[in-house]
């Protein structure tokens, strides 16, 4: 078995690449920002000049403000809806879960610029359905480009985030704790507010800060919803930053960059605190006995309804405005499918040699590159599994530090390293710096796939390897490895999503040789190549699609 | 009286049948015991009872009050039922004191929280828990949690308190404490209460009557002094005690009495109903029904030592005879070699 040899990596150099792959490009972004110009600027000097710039810019505090309403509107909108979606999933009889189960996850697998140019196409001033409603009414009542609607879609996008979360929490609460409640003589819903809701407070506490800090790192919503009506928020701001000066503004970026970092890094510490806080409260010992479900009445209609509102403006509008606008050859008032019906949008991609090597990028960079990130993170799984040392404890703070670094952040400092290590500097080129960059931004992801894997493992299976005369390296090969099997091609398909749905990462690192759907469709979206950017687009959606029926088919869990 | 009158229940999940027809009473003040192997359906029927799981046929009553008629579709819900239940993983809610846990039931019956506080306290202090209010569950030992999901459970005067398997999560020492604490409990505050246990022991010990079930239907009920000392079938012979099984030919039946011949033996035996002539019998005597001798005479078998384990208060002997394996209690060490054993008509069953 190949796989065997991720095992027999000694695990000193496992932890010591690992840390370099994590900490260099975080070190050399601090380190750039404390320069008053680019690295390979031969008159910089070491000075907080750059600080002081955008701190002396309106536009920068301006950004920042609009980034905290966001984050702020997201968690008031996904908290409440994603805890009461759990609620109604976990807890009731509505008819159709197990079909509404995937449909409900679907927005946290399709790439965010993907679906804010859904929104585009779809909802915009000349939208198809704004087209639609104003033909039928006369006039369609709403807009997507101010910050209030940037904020509630957002905050819709992000539902998903909080109902894993409290699912599996309310899924862990062993029903025996809500019998008792019964018998004690409360009804359904006094048990649902005396006991279910205040034991899952704290997965929806940490839901919440997650929410939060997942609207710092928000970039393709703000980029594309935002840049009409000029919203700026930190992470575009950084963006539009690139070429403010004219020359490339690194140590600029770099000022922004630590900025998001300093906001971002707490709440990451904070979620890990709560997290483990949560667990603790968790440690209900239920016998997972036979639910009974809550019989939902006449609220069944009024649920059902509320779902198919939140999955329509959610999922079904901006996917449908993609697919609808990849096949027409323009759209506006007075212009009907039939008549602008058209592949061409498809042959203009095919005849491109970049699209085409992107289409085959993406594909290699989550099926190979999937595989290989996987056979990573397992050899970092294994160097701390069942130790409980100095060592693992490092390993568990340092796979959080790319958490805390923003998709758009991790791919400019990836850039960087490429360029400030001379030795590194062919690879800058090849598909092989996406990679790496997409393998670190997604480290703490995979670890925690990897590690729940790890932890179905009884201990007593181990033990007994060890007692009958095993190594730990034989453990891991002969017993442990083994045993995962499965749990590590479900980790390939999940990672193989990701990939797919990735663009952030890549709009820094995109070059001739590197291209990729995601940070392709960024760049296009700039130069306003509306209709190829439909095309990709819609290819994107598929690709993702492929994983997600085949995880669907294989009863991979899309969510630990 | 009788506090709760279950009558020819019927359950099944999906296909699957459960419970195939149950039938018991529980009288004021007494300890009934539902007794039988893991899948006999005992939990099963316990928590029908509460309401938490729904039976098909049949009908439950509280008191002279209908909770659940199948015939007529009377189907109360649990918490409409004012039963007190102990939970095995004893359902705490952690996320409230004990105090909290324990007063929950009576604020839910809209009682002043002046009257609350002095039964709360009152049955803490029943509980010797007095100290433990503000506590949370989890800062609680095993045993004190269970005291605490009983006083959750006796807290709102249910007329009948269920408990399942209430000590199979202590210790083997605490358990047998708890036991007689349990057993205390229950007659000096006159509870009604019906409990679910694997453990024959604690059945034995803790009711006034005991149901031993078997597959979905009850094999047999009575005191512990009628299940253990007059099993009508092999079944309820084999689950009380520790028994020795030997297998035979039933070649005579006469006055109430049964011989059962073996390879190179014959022991007559109390005949149990099913056993006729000529036909393969079962012989089932209790470990410490059986006694050494020194030599031959009626009903006595000879069969050789293969070891001998030491318990404390004895030792028990193990013994060959053919294929068969005997086990017999005695107050000291043997020598190797083949003895002799009695075998009491009286004490030795036939099926």
């Amino acid at each position: 078995m190949r796989t065997a040899a991720i095992a027999a990596v000694p695990r000193s150099l496992t932890i010591l690449v690992t840390a370099a792959a994590v900490l260099a490009p975080l070190l050399l972004i601090l380190y750039q920002s404390v320069l008053t110009a680019p690295f390979f600027d031969a008159r910089k000097t070491l000075g907080l000049g750059a600080y002081e710039f955008i701190f002396a810019d309106p536009d920068f505090w301006q950004a920042s403000l609009n980034s905290v309403v966001i984050a702020a509107a997201m968690v008031i909108i996904a908290v409440p809806l994603g805890g009461l979606l759990a609620f109604v999933m976990e807890r009731t009889d509505l008819p159709g879960k197990r079909w509404i189960e995937p449909l409900i996850l679907v927005p946290s697998f399709v790439s965010p610029m993907v679906l804010a140019f859904g929104f585009v196409v779809a909802a915009g001033p000349v939208g198809f359905y704004t087209v639609w409603v104003t033909e039928l009414f006369g006039g369609a009542p709403w807009g997507i480009y101010s910050l209030t609607a940037i904020g509630i879609i957002a905050g819709l996008l992000h539902v998903p985030n909080v109902y894993v979360y409290a699912s599996a929490a309310l899924k862990s609460l062993g029903s025996d704790v809500e019998e008792a409640a019964r018998v004690a003589g409360a009804s359904p819903f006094r048990v649902a507010a005396t006991v279910s809701l205040p034991l899952i407070m704290p997965a929806l506490l940490f839901a919440a800060v997650l929410v939060f800090f997942l609207g710092f790192e928000l970039f393709g919503l703000p980029l594309v919803l935002g840049d009409p009506e000029g919203h700026l928020v930190l992470s575009t701001y950084l963006y539009k930053l690139t070429n403010k000066l004219g020359t490339p503004s690194y140590h600029l970026m770099a000022a922004v960059a630590i900025c998001i970092v300093a906001v971002t890094f707490p709440l990451v510490l904070l979620q890990r605190y709560l997290l483990q806080n949560a667990r603790k409260y968790a440690t209900i010992k239920g016998k997972a006995g036979r639910m009974r479900e809550l019989p939902l009445g006449k609220w069944k209609w009024v649920a059902a309804a509320l779902i198919g509102v939140w999955l329509f403006v959610g999922v079904i509008v901006p996917l449908s405005g993609i697919a609808l606008r990849a096949f027409v050859s323009n759209w506006g008032y007075g212009a009907k499918l039939v008549e602008v019906f058209t592949f061409e949008h498809f042959q203009s991609v095919w005849d491109e040699p970049i699209l085409v090597r992107a289409i085959w990028n993406t594909i290699l960079i989550g099926t190979v590159g999937g595989a290989i990130a996987v056979a990573c993170y397992t050899a970092i799984g294994f160097a701390t599994h069942r130790r409980n040392d100095g060592w693992s404890r490092f390993v568990d703070y340092l796979v959080l530090v790319p958490r805390a670094i923003p998709g758009l952040l991790a791919g400019l400092a990836f850039l960087w390293v490429f360029l400030f290590f001379p030795p590194l500097q062919p690879l800058r080129t090849t598909i092989f710096s996406m990679w790496l960059a997409y393998t670190v931004v997604w480290l703490a992801y995979g670890m925690r796939l990897i590690s729940s894997s790890l932890m179905q493992v009884s201990t007593e299976l181990e033990e007994a390897a060890r007692t009958v005369g095993a190594t730990r390296g034989q453990i891991s090969r002969q017993i442990t490895l083994p045993l995962i099997r499965h749990g590590l091609i479900a980790s390939w398909l999940l990672v193989f999503m990701i990939f797919e749905r990735e663009y952030s990462t890549g709009v820094y690192l995109l070059a001739p040789g590197t291209e990729v759907i995601g940070a392709q469709l960024v760049s296009l979206w700039q130069g306003g190549a509306i209709d190829v950017v439909a095309a990709l687009s819609l290819i994107n959606v598929v690709l993702v699609g492929v994983g997600l029926a085949l995880a669907l088919r294989f009863g991979v869990k899309l969510r630990d | 009286m009788s506090e709760l009158t279950v009558d020819n229940l019927h359950l099944k999940y999906g296909d699957n049948p459960i419970l195939k027809g149950v039938s018991l009473t529980l009288n004021r003040g007494e300890v009934v015991s539902l007794l039988g192997p893991s899948g006999s359906g005992k939990t099963t029927l316990l928590r029908a009872v509460a309401g938490l799981e729904t039976p098909h046929e049949g009908t439950i009553r509280i008191g002279d009050k209908a909770v659940f008629d199948g015939s007529a579709g009377t189907d109360i819900p649990a918490e409409g039922r004012n039963l007190g239940l102990v939970f095995q993983s004893y359902a705490l809610w952690p996320h409230k004191t004990v105090f909290d846990n324990v007063a929950y039931g009576l604020k839910l019956r809209k009682i002043g929280s002046d009257e609350i506080k002095t039964r709360v306290t009152n049955a803490l202090g029943q509980l010797s828990l007095g100290h433990l209010g503000e506590r949370f569950p989890h800062q609680l030992s095993g045993g004190q949690q269970q005291r605490v999901a009983l006083a959750r459970a006796l807290v709102y005067n249910p007329p009948v308190i269920l408990l399942d398997e209430p000590l199979s999560n202590l210790d083997a020492k605490l358990r047998e404490e708890a036991r007689a604490w349990l057993r205390e409990l229950i007659v000096r505050m006159q509870l009604s209460a019906l409990c679910v246990t694997h453990d024959q022991g604690e059945a034995l010990a803790m009711s006034d009557r005991i149901l031993l079930l078997n597959n979905g239907r009850i094999e047999q009920q009575g005191t512990p002094e009628e299940m253990y000392s007059d099993p009508v079938t092999l079944f309820t012979a084999d689950f009380m005690g520790s028994n020795n099984k030997l297998t035979g030919r039933i070649t005579e039946v006469r006055d109430g009495t049964a011989l059962l011949e073996g390879d190179g033996w014959k022991l007559w035996g109390a005949a149990r109903q099913s056993a006729k002539t000529g036909t393969e019998g079962t012989a089932m005597i209790r470990l410490e029904r059986i006694r050494l001798t020194d030599g031959p005479g009626d009903n006595r078998l000879e069969a050789g030592l293969t070891t001998s384990m030491y318990l404390g208060d004895k030792w028990e002997h193990l013994f060959a005879l053919g294929e068969s394996r005997l086990r017999a209690y005695g107050d000291k060490p043997l020598a190797s070699g083949r003895h002799w054993l009695h075998v009491p008509r009286e004490s030795l069953w036939v099926f």
